[in-house]
């Protein structure tokens, strides 16, 4: 409180802070990239050797960025759900089962409507959004009529979805394949009609569906949204401070009710796009999901809830899912590249939170005493 | 008692050049410090004078970065509250060091090491007030207790180590006058029986011209005077600890040399001239979730062009009255009122759109958003005028910005830096600048000055009431009487959820008024 | 209606209903005992999660190698304890968001028993079960309670050592002072982040005993989808026990109830979708919070980080 005395710091103590920070964020990466490298070497493999392998599978070998492209999509979208929902100040982490609900909802769409292909197409998206949306909206109602913290509610909707699948895929007046003649049509849905699959870019010897473009152009509209529209004002006044914003009339009732719908919404539509792109042959089934939410979550905490930053890290994490399509000829376990991604999440929290303290303490100091 | 200096013997506690820097700036710069068994001896400076920093560095909440710390003679180094409490130091703080859902014995029992022996703690408890006239029930959940008796806690809970050397940290701010008479005496009592060193630390003159026996004078870090009190006269002393003459009442009353407030400028009539009220609040009652009343049939009415002053202890509605008026909670029963027509409580931004502006005490907890920019925190109430379908108009936020900051003479690096990073004055500038500038109808300061120096007071007191005199109703909620008495044409007094009193400015008595915040309302028709 | 009545009297009046409800909601009790502590100390400790699957492989490999339960058990314990000792100190060390540490946290446990467990490929046997003499028979609650197997009983002296360190050791004092106070307790000499990180670590040891159990106590296998959102239910158990010991160890019993009348049906003849089924613990759960959560008072400074200076 001594405003006399306060200084910024000086231009070479920022230069300073900031190799600090890339010092600190080498080493933990680093020992990220360490701890998975003896774990490959219990395996009596070589690092390089997976490494090699990896950016086959995500990058050289042909076809495969194409296929990185298509997986990042998902992931991006359920990562910019995450994002809208951090930044209303809620922690929505079940989009595992809002994603599965989004593609049951477009699962239904497609194989129980009739209609022309494009309508049925963006009617399922659509309706995605809102089945992944209301499952999250469950988790709003018993937040803000009754305190339940979304954390836990989000995290055993997860479960209910899981079992629900189950349910849908297995049951005839749902999404069971009515065609007998299946083997397998007991636990999965029918496949999407060939008219409402997501058209698909051929280019350089790689193709990909328009996922991911629908899912750029919706990071690039949420970063709009957040920074400079009225909208994404008052959303990150409610995360930052909800008593300032209720103050100036933004409810959180309403507003963090429709963020954490959104946030489900936005992972509801991944669901849908998953399908409609091929996952599991156009099929919904009881584990359809493959850990795209909880993968997709990570991405977002790796951007720090930026929505640009998590473009990369989103084709990031989806090349080390379709580089692990590789490993098996290195007889390395696949399930190596779910433990890495969450190492560097982890890696990557450790610098921020250091420099955090440090600017505290230097905040403290300039707060001069008490 | 005033110090026969050569013959004292030395003192109990020495501190010789302690220093403590944070960061680039230096807190503490070199200070020397007696502190002498059987005496009182006052520290007195502005908010961030450094006489925090000392403390802490004494009872071992921060290291110093020089200096030494000579007890009995013998140099010794502190490094936690509880090496403190068994050097035979020991603090009592305002209430912050209460855990509200733990019972009087068990907050008592937090400030040990040690074993774990319940029946001891309370047999201890039962001795130190039977000892110190200070009633405490030992098993009473803090919960319940009300702030003069939860200091009384904080009391039994430094005395509990039998310490020798006792530093009171503002004590007296969220005490009636009577509690703090109380606490004196008890004090003193202490001093002379038992030979304690106390240091009350304090930046209200007349505290501590009245209680100590040596004063020593605080300013930017470093020592600037000492003198014994009974040599000390109130102007020079005033002078040396905010470095010039303070002229203006409201730093007057900020500083606690405004005694006689008679002394007031009556020439100016702020009669409300017929006009209706702005603001009505009418039999308002909220219970809170655990069933505390806070509210309990609360009435006022502020007009156009004053400044309606709300006297009170902490915790006697204060901060349910803010904080009903910012919309944040709804009232069980009862009205708020702006210009005749009901706003409704509780409903987001309800209040802000009938034109109620407030200042909140804490301005972290509904006041501004420290992550967000200077800018941003500007134009948070009417981002319908610096929007348009939608879209933020940086432009025009930036202008707007730039013009308020020059106004209130903001000192920050620029519009976008975050809020966080300017110092606590000028967030309160930026609070109240964004206040003022949705021109509002109603203006609720509550504790507007609280915690900032001499020169942020004066400009806040003197914008509150350049506000009143625009027409602006301005309901000022304060616990310090000196601000109270210094700004407001008419002081109401709550107690318990109530107003219990009223008078104006014409027959302001400040003995009554002491007497009313304690809750007495003998003689009185309460209002 | 009338034979639906008398399926469930069936069931619950089936000794073996009761004896699995012990089963499952002792192993839901250890969590939450543990997640009571963490959470009376203010964190709201979602990585339990993870610390019961990394008990249970732990524990697993530990008995692979040795044959011996009570190392098993041991190994149990360390696994547990790895996990809350990630998450103690990158959330009141390194003050990252409790929630994303414990998210990644139990990620990075699935990912690795996933990985481990395809290299090594433990195997496990159930422990013995031993029948407490006279105890084991009073009617119906007497085989529930005591006559399990003999990792079961760990649980019974872990209640009465949890409330003892809460309530009465000066340990549990400053843990529930820096759940409802932190700034206070700080003002008190007690380093508060230190005790949270000791509370979350008592946490990930019940949890690993828990885990351990899973498998050596009641499964006898180990797979990666045992504990399968187990762990916020013992969250939500402590949320339906108001904080309370008492409380919690209810709610445990009850969600673990839910779960054996789920398994309890078909096995008594009953048909019903398995699915619906396999989800009942969970909706129940969701319901219980929803009807109970504003009932009482939790900790005033749960799930809020603290750092000094900053509120």
């Amino acid at each position: 409180m001594t405003s006399r005395t306060r200084s910024l710091p000086s231009l070479s103590a920022r230069n300073r802070s900031g190799m600090e920070m890339a010092v600190l964020y080498v080493l933990s990466l680093g020992g990220a990239v360490l701890i998975s490298g003896a774990l490959v070497a219990l395996t009596g493999n070589s690092w390089l050797r997976v490494f090699g392998a990896l950016m086959d599978g995500a990058f050289l070998a042909p076809g495969r960025w194409g296929e990185t492209l298509v997986v990042a999509a998902p992931m991006l979208l359920v990562a910019l759900g995450m994002v809208i929902g951090v930044k209303a100040g809620f922690f929505n982490i079940g989009q595992e089962g809002q994603l599965l609900m989004g593609a049951m909802a477009m699962a239904w769409v497609g194989t129980r409507l009739s209609g022309p292909g494009p309508v049925l197409l963006i009617g399922g998206l659509a309706l995605a959004v809102v089945a992944g949306g209301g499952w999250a909206g469950v988790a709003a109602v018993m937040r803000f009529r009754r305190g339940v913290p979304e954390v836990i509610s989000t995290l055993l909707l997860v479960f209910v979805a899981l079992q629900v699948s189950g349910f849908a895929v297995t049951t005839d007046w749902l999404l069971r394949d009515l065609d007998q003649n299946r083997p397998s049509r007991a636990v999965a849905s029918a496949a999407l009609p060939d008219n409402i699959h997501l058209p698909v870019i051929r280019i350089f010897g790689n193709e990909f569906n328009i996922g991911i473009i629908l899912a750029l152009l919706l990071a690039g509209l949420v970063a709009f949204g957040l920074v400079r529209t009225v909208w994404g004002f008052r959303l990150r006044m409610l995360g930052h401070n909800p008593n300032v914003a209720q103050k100036v009339g933004v409810a959180s009732t309403r507003t963090g009710a429709a963020a954490l719908c959104l946030s489900g919404g936005l992972a509801g539509l991944a669901g849908a796009v998953m399908l409609a792109g091929g996952s599991s042959g156009f099929r919904v089934t009881s584990g359809f999901a493959q850990n795209f939410g909880w993968q997709g979550l990570l991405v977002a905490l790796l951007a720090r809830s930026r929505p640009l930053a998590a473009i990369p890290m989103a084709i990031l994490f989806a090349a080390l899912r379709t580089g692990s399509g590789f490993l098996a000829a290195t007889g390395v376990d696949r399930k190596i590249v779910d433990v890495v991604q969450a190492l560097l999440v982890l890696a990557l929290l450790i610098p921020p939170a250091i420099q955090f303290i440090r600017q505290r303490r230097r905040a403290l100091a300039q707060a001069g005493e008490e | 008692m005033t110090g026969d200096h050569q013959e004292r013997p030395p003192a109990l506690l020495q501190l010789r050049r302690m220093t403590k820097r944070y960061g680039e700036v230096v807190a503490c710069d070199g200070v020397d410090l007696d502190l002498h068994a059987g005496e009182i001896h006052g520290i007195l400076g502005e908010n961030g004078a450094g006489k925090s920093t000392l403390m802490k560095m004494v009872i071992g909440l921060a290291l110093p970065d020089h200096g030494s710390m000579i007890l009995d003679g013998e140099s010794c180094k502190i490094y936690d509250p509880l090496d403190a409490a068994r050097h035979g130091i020991g603090m009592v703080h305002q209430h912050y060091s209460l855990v509200d859902a733990l019972t009087v014995w068990e907050n008592v029992a937090l400030g040990e090491k040690g074993a774990f022996d319940p029946g001891a703690t309370r047999a201890k408890v039962v001795e130190i007030t039977e000892r110190y006239g200070l009633e405490v029930d030992p098993d009473a959940p803090v919960r319940d207790l009300s702030a003069g008796i939860r200091q009384r806690v904080e009391i039994i809970k430094c005395l509990r180590h039998e310490p020798r050397i006792i530093i009171l940290d503002e004590p007296t701010a969220v005490l009636t006058p009577a509690e703090s008479e109380r606490l004196f005496e008890v004090l003193l009592e202490g001093v002379r029986r038992e030979g304690w060193a106390v240091a009350l630390v304090s930046h209200k003159l007349d505290e501590v011209l009245a209680a100590t026996d040596r004063i020593t004078i605080m300013r930017d870090g470093k020592v600037v005077d000492r003198v014994a009190t009974a040599d000390a006269d109130a102007p020079s002393l005033a002078r040396e600890m905010v470095g010039r003459d303070v002229t203006l009442r409201v730093g007057a009353a900020a500083i606690g040399t405004l005694a006689d407030t008679r002394i007031i400028d009556e020439t100016e009539e702020h009669g409300h001239g017929g006009l209706p009220p702005v603001l009505q609040v009418t039999d308002a009652r909220v219970k809170a979730g655990d069933g505390r009343v806070m509210l309990d049939g609360l009435s006022l009415d502020v007009y156009p062009g004053e400044v309606v002053g709300v006297a009170g202890v902490e915790g006697n509605g204060q901060t349910t009255l803010a904080r009903t008026l910012a919309s944040l909670i709804r009232l069980n029963s009862g009205k708020v009122l702006v210009e005749g027509a009901e706003v409704h409580s509780g409903k987001a931004g309800a209040m802000h759109r009938a034109g109620i502006s407030v200042i909140p005490a804490d301005r972290h907890h509904s006041g501004c958003v420290p992550e967000m920019s200077v800018a941003e925190n500007l134009v948070l109430g009417s981002l319908e005028e610096y929007s348009r379908h939608g879209v933020l108009d940086a432009d025009a936020i930036r202008l707007r910005a730039r013009d308020l900051i020059e106004e209130f003479d903001i000192h920050c690096p620029g519009c976008d830096t975050p809020l966080g990073e300017l110092s606590g004055g000028n967030q309160q500038r930026v609070v109240l600048a964004r206040s003022l500038s949705v021109r509002p109808k109603v203006l609720v300061a509550h504790q507007p000055t609280r915690g900032l120096d001499v020169g942020a007071i004066e400009y806040i007191g003197n914008r509150l009431r350049a506000a009143a005199d625009e027409g602006i109703g301005v309901l000022l909620l304060s616990t310090d009487l000196g601000e109270i008495a210094a700004l407001s044409d008419r002081i109401l007094v709550a107690y318990r959820g109530r107003i219990i009193g009223e008078m104006t400015r014409a027959d302001m008595d400040m003995e009554r008024l002491g007497l009313l915040i304690g809750g007495s309302t003998a003689g009185e028709d309460a209002a | 209606m009338g034979g639906f009545l008398a399926a469930l009297w069936d069931i619950f009046s089936s000794p073996t209903m009761y004896g699995s409800a012990v089963r499952l909601g002792g192993f839901l009790a250890f969590a939450a005992l543990g997640e009571l502590v963490a959470e009376k100390a203010g964190t709201i400790n979602i990585s339990v999660e993870g610390s019961l699957l990394a008990g249970a492989f732990t524990g697993t490999v530990a008995f692979d190698m040795t044959n011996s339960t009570v190392l098993g058990l041991l190994a149990g314990i360390a696994g547990g304890l790895i996990v809350a000792l990630i998450q103690a100190n990158m959330s009141h060390r390194l003050t990252a968001d409790q929630f994303v540490v414990g998210l990644t946290a139990n990620v990075l446990v699935l990912g690795l028993a996933g990985f481990l467990n395809g290299i090594l490929d433990p195997m496990a046997r159930r422990a013995a079960v031993i029948e407490i003499p006279l105890l084991s028979d009073i009617p119906l609650i007497g085989p529930a309670l005591f006559g399990q197997t003999w990792p079961t009983y760990l649980l019974y002296p872990l209640i009465p050592l949890t409330w003892w360190l809460l309530y009465r050791t000066r340990w549990g004092l400053e843990v529930r002072a820096v759940g409802e106070n932190p700034q206070a307790a700080d003002v008190s000499g007690i380093d508060v982040n230190k005790r949270r990180r000791q509370a979350i670590c008592y946490g990930g040891v019940l949890a690993g005993i828990g885990g351990a159990f899973l498998v050596l106590g009641q499964v006898g296998t180990f797979d990666t989808g045992a504990v399968g959102g187990r762990g916020f239910i013992a969250i939500a158990a402590v949320y339906f026990g108001g904080w309370r010991l008492g409380g919690v160890l209810l709610g445990s019993f009850l969600f673990g109830l839910a779960d054996a009348f789920r398994l309890a049906l078909p096995v008594l003849g009953y048909q019903l979708n398995a699915q619906l089924l396999a989800a009942l613990p969970y909706v129940l759960t969701l319901v219980v919070m929803y009807a109970i959560t504003k009932q009482f008072r939790q900790p005033a400074a749960l799930s809020r980080p603290f750092i000094r200076g900053l509120r």
